[in-house]
Formats: C-alpha cells, structure tokens, sequence
C-alpha cells in the first residue's frame, strides 16, 4: 500500500484473524550540535578517548566488552550473543493480548510511534480491526520482537490507518503518584477558580508545529554578536514570584486585559519576526525592580 | 526520595507567576545495566577528552563551549554568558496558548516530564493553573528551552501535580498520506462488525503498568547468575506460538467466530 520501504514487516494477529502488515518510522528526532566543546588552554577542539579506568591505556573498540557488575568491582562478561540469548526469537506478529480503554492509557509510557499499513492481501481484516477499536474507543496492547528488542506496542487508529508506538517498560517510567506525592492537597475554587479559567478561554488557540521555531541559535548568533563587539546583553532577571496575598489581585488584573483580536497560534510566534530578539521584553518586573 | 530537579524556573499564566521544577517522567536507573570492560584486564572502561591537535588530555574544568564562525575560528562561551541569552523560554514557561485535551496528538509527544511546584509560595498560583486547565479540560501550550534547543511543550494536569511534554518539531513527523493513502476508505463489513466488537469486548482489560512487564529484564538476570555460578546456561527463550499464518479474506467471519468461542473456554494456565 505505501510506497515507501517498510522498517519491518510481519503481521498483526487478533484472536484467530491474522493478517501482514508494514511498519514504518513515524517520527525521527533531528540532532542538532549547537556548540563544539573546546580546550580552552589552547582553543582547539577535543575529542573523545577510551581508556582503562586503572592502567589510563587507551581501550580501542574491538576491545571492549559488556559487563554486569555483580560486586563492588567485580563484573560478569557477557558476549553480544550471550545477550541475544535473553530475547525470544522473532515470530514477526504483533499478537494482540488486550484491549484498553483509550480513556485509561497513561500516556506517559508512550515511546516511539511508527505507522502501520496493510500488505496487499490484507486491507479487509485489517479495516475491520481498525473500524472496530475506533468504535469500541480502545487500543491493542501486542508484544513482538522489533529491531532486536522484545517490545511492547500500542495500536490505536490513526485516520485511514493504524499507529503503533512502542511503550516504555514498567520499570523506566516513573509513577506520576509518586511524583507528585509530597504536594498538598489544594482545590481551587471559587472566583479565583472562575478569573483562572476566564483567562484560559481567552487564550483558547491550537498548536501548529509547522508555526513553531526554534529561536535558540538566533538568540546565541546575537550574545556571540554581541561579545564580539564588546556589548554585554543586560542580566536576565526572573520574573517576580505571585505573593500568595497578591494571587487574587494578579488574577483579576489577568481576566481583565483585552484579549487579542486574531485567534492565537501556538507559543513563540508573536516576535519570531526578522528583527534580532529583543534583549528584553517588556515586563512588570521592570518597575517591580 | 530526594532527586535532583532536572530543571527550575518559572510558570506564568498572564500576570500569574510561580517557581517550579521539573523531573523526568522515565529513568533508566531500573534497568539492568552493562558496563564496558576492558576484555584484557576487565578495568571499567571510561572516556576522556583530549586536545584534538596536541593529543593531550584535557581536564574537566578545561572543557569550553565554543561558538564556530568559520573554519577553525571559534568564539567561546562560557556558562553564565549562555544564560543571558534573550530568550524567556529558559527559565520561564508562559503558557500563551490552550487548547482541548484531545487536539494535540499523541505522535506529536516527544518527551515526559513532571512539573511542581518548587517553593511552598507557588503552589496555590500552581493549583490555579492546573486546576483551571482540568475545569476546562485543556491543555496549555508553551514553549521552553531544553538541552540549548527551544521546544513547544504541552503543559496537562495531572493528579496533584503538571505532565509537561516535548513536542515533536513539524518536520520531524513524517506525512501519514504517503502511508495510509492507498488504504481502501470502503466502510468495513457490517455483518463482521458485531462479531469483532464483542471479541474486542472479551478481551478488554483495565489499564495497568504490569501489562508492559519485561520478561527480558529476567532471563538477563538469569543467565547473569548462571554465568556467575558458573552453571549451564539457560536455553534460549523459545517463542510460545507458530507463526501467523494469514487468513484468506474470506475465512475473516469463521476466524473470528473460532476466536469469540476460544475467548468463552477456560483460560488455560
């Protein structure tokens, strides 16, 4: 069906229906070096170097090997294969174990999302599971060997198709309860309630990715500018924490400001423009100062 | 529990401000870990920098980052100059823009963080913006420098406290078109419809964090400790099923009865 090379081919399986699909990267994250590190007794570049933590001798690569530290100091050697060894083989199928609930799913775990699209054969089956979860309002939970890893995947519908994103272990993600465990137990109501969330329907936009730069390089090429010239850019100051008595007073002051007249798009845009970013912009603080 | 804030700073609604602080939401700590090894000597393997022209190794406190102007030509920076750099998106997040919970896409999510309060001065001017943001059911969209790259982030109350996400940059998701355009857009089978949704029904369970167990994690630490008694090792892990063979497009109607009917038998195990 998709024109392009598939990362992985096999099939999804639910119940006793199986059918083969293509799995394809969705999302890449672009690197991108900012700075090189230097020395700065000399101004040259460094580069990285391997070497015995005891003798200091330089380790090349083909000499390195893997190990689990057992005790202090003392390590078990494992070859690649003897990893290898710890993942099933691949049956290539994505069989699906359960359903959930969309409502219930914790986001947090999601990792990577990868397209998913029929082989040739089988578009029927794979419209009815697709057409089906949609109506249920669930997503399939199937475990598969990818790219050399036993991972779990999560398939929702997504328009015509299907995305599956691979899902972080129970032991990498931590618990948003634990987390946040330790705050106390504050329920807003009233009219500070109602001036905050008169103030979030005031804002009320959408997120356009396209729309979002990145205008961290343009703000580093005016400091590295600026330090050329000798200028120095004025110290950034934070702003001024809400006093506890004053929230109230900032709240209402908040809900009374005009609201814009175009509808707002995502963050960032409204200076983004051609001019160099302003060393600092307008702020209370200033006269808080 | 006390760990390290990965990040501190500011959230602003309007005129609203408080201090935070932000944890990453994932952590490798509980993962079984490698070192690497020097196979001659079984020494921990570290890295260091040296001098790319001298070859001489170069101590932390050397290490500089460097602006390059042109070839060769580098303008150094160091870290307090960095933080001046004008841009509010380093130290505060202004929540500018909010949006239905929905609206945003998971394959727009890049990166979880937890973010709270920081200081006891904030957290009723937190509470606001959270507890206004799930009145609403919004979420807030702002921006923030991470890692020297500014981010879009979306900002979701979560329980007591803020799920803060990265969000993917618009040119990094590739267009679904290209993958999903030639998927016929024929309404499926309704007389199969039923059958699917009550196996789907049949197999619907809750959402818990032990449905993402790794049973690789343990045969690791098997074949760990066996290596360490110096016992046999473990066979390898077998895949427990044959592999899907594809139904014929006909059959879908009898599979998925077969499957409705294995659903209702007993559980084996």
């Amino acid at each position: 069906m998709a024109t392009a090379r598939a990362n992985w081919k096999g099939f999804i399986k639910f119940g006793e229906v199986a059918f083969a699909v293509g799995l394809y990267t969705a999302a890449s994250s672009s690197e991108r070096i900012a700075f090189n590190t230097l020395n700065r007794a000399t101004g040259n570049r460094v580069r990285r170097e391997f070497v015995d933590s005891e003798t200091g001798d330089r380790v090349e690569r083909d000499e390195q090997v893997k190990g689990y530290e057992v005790e202090n100091g003392d390590y078990v050697v494992l070859e690649p294969e003897e990893i290898a060894a710890a993942i099933p083989d691949s049956d290539k199928t994505l069989r699906i174990e359960a359903f959930i609930p969309c409502n219930e799913i914790d986001d947090v775990y999601l990792d990577k999302p990868y397209y998913l699209a029929p082989d040739k054969m089988g578009t029927d089956a794979f419209r009815l599971l697709r057409d089906g979860m949609r109506q249920a309002k669930v997503a399939a939970l199937a475990q598969t060997v990818l790219f050399r890893r036993l991972r779990t995947v999560l398939i929702r519908p997504h328009g015509n198709g299907l995305i599956g994103t691979t899902l972080n272990f129970d032991y990498e993600v931590r618990s948003s309860q634990e987390a946040f465990d330790d705050l106390p137990d504050l329920k807003i109501e009233g009219e500070m309630l109602d001036l905050a969330k008169h103030i979030i329907t005031t804002k009320k936009g959408s997120f356009d990715a396209k729309a979002f730069d990145d205008r961290y390089d343009a703000a580093v090429a005016e400091l590295v500018k600026a330090k050329i010239e000798g200028r120095s850019l004025p110290k950034r100051k934070a702003p001024p924490p809400s006093k506890q008595s004053d929230l109230l007073q900032a709240l209402r002051q908040s809900a009374g400001m005009k609201s814009p007249a175009k509808p707002k798009r995502a963050s960032a845009k409204a200076d983004a423009g051609d001019g160099p970013p302003k060393a600092k912009r307008p702020s209370r603080s200033k006269r808080a100062a | 529990m006390a760990l390290r804030p990965y990040w501190k700073g500011y959230l602003k609604l309007s005129l609203v401000t408080c201090p935070v602080q932000m944890m990453p939401a994932t952590s490798e700590n509980e993962k079984v870990r490698f070192h690497t090894l020097n196979r001659a000597t079984h020494n921990r393997v570290v890295s260091h920098y040296v001098d790319a022209v001298t070859g001489k190794e170069v101590k932390d406190e050397d290490e500089v980052k460097g602006y390059q102007r042109g070839e060769d030509d580098y303008i150094i920076l160091e870290d307090e100059e960095l933080e001046n750099v004008a841009l509010d998106s380093t130290k505060t997040i202004d929540i500018d823009v909010f949006s239905p919970r929905d609206s945003v896409e998971w394959i727009w999510l890049d990166t979880p963080y937890y973010l709270s309060p920081d200081d006891p001065v904030g957290q009723e001017a937190f509470s606001v913006i959270r507890d206004a943001m799930a009145a609403e059911d919004m979420v807030g969209i702002s921006s923030l420098v991470i890692s020297r790259r500014e981010r879009a982030v979306m900002l979701e109350p979560r329980g007591k406290g803020i799920v803060l996400w990265t969000l993917r940059y618009g040119d990094e998701v590739r267009d679904e078109e290209a993958y999903f355009s030639g998927i016929d857009d024929a309404p499926s089978d309704s007389q199969v419809m039923p059958l699917i949704q009550q196996l789907i029904k049949k197999q619907t369970r809750h959402w818990d964090p032990k449905l993402v167990a790794d049973p690789v994690q343990d045969k690791l630490l098997e074949i760990i400790e066996a290596k360490r008694k110096k016992t046999k090792r473990p066979t390898k892990a077998k895949s427990s099923e044959p592999k899907a063979t594809p139904n014929n497009v006909i059959n879908i109607m009898d599979a998925l009865r077969k499957s409705v009917e294995a659903e209702d038998r007993p559980r084996k195990r």
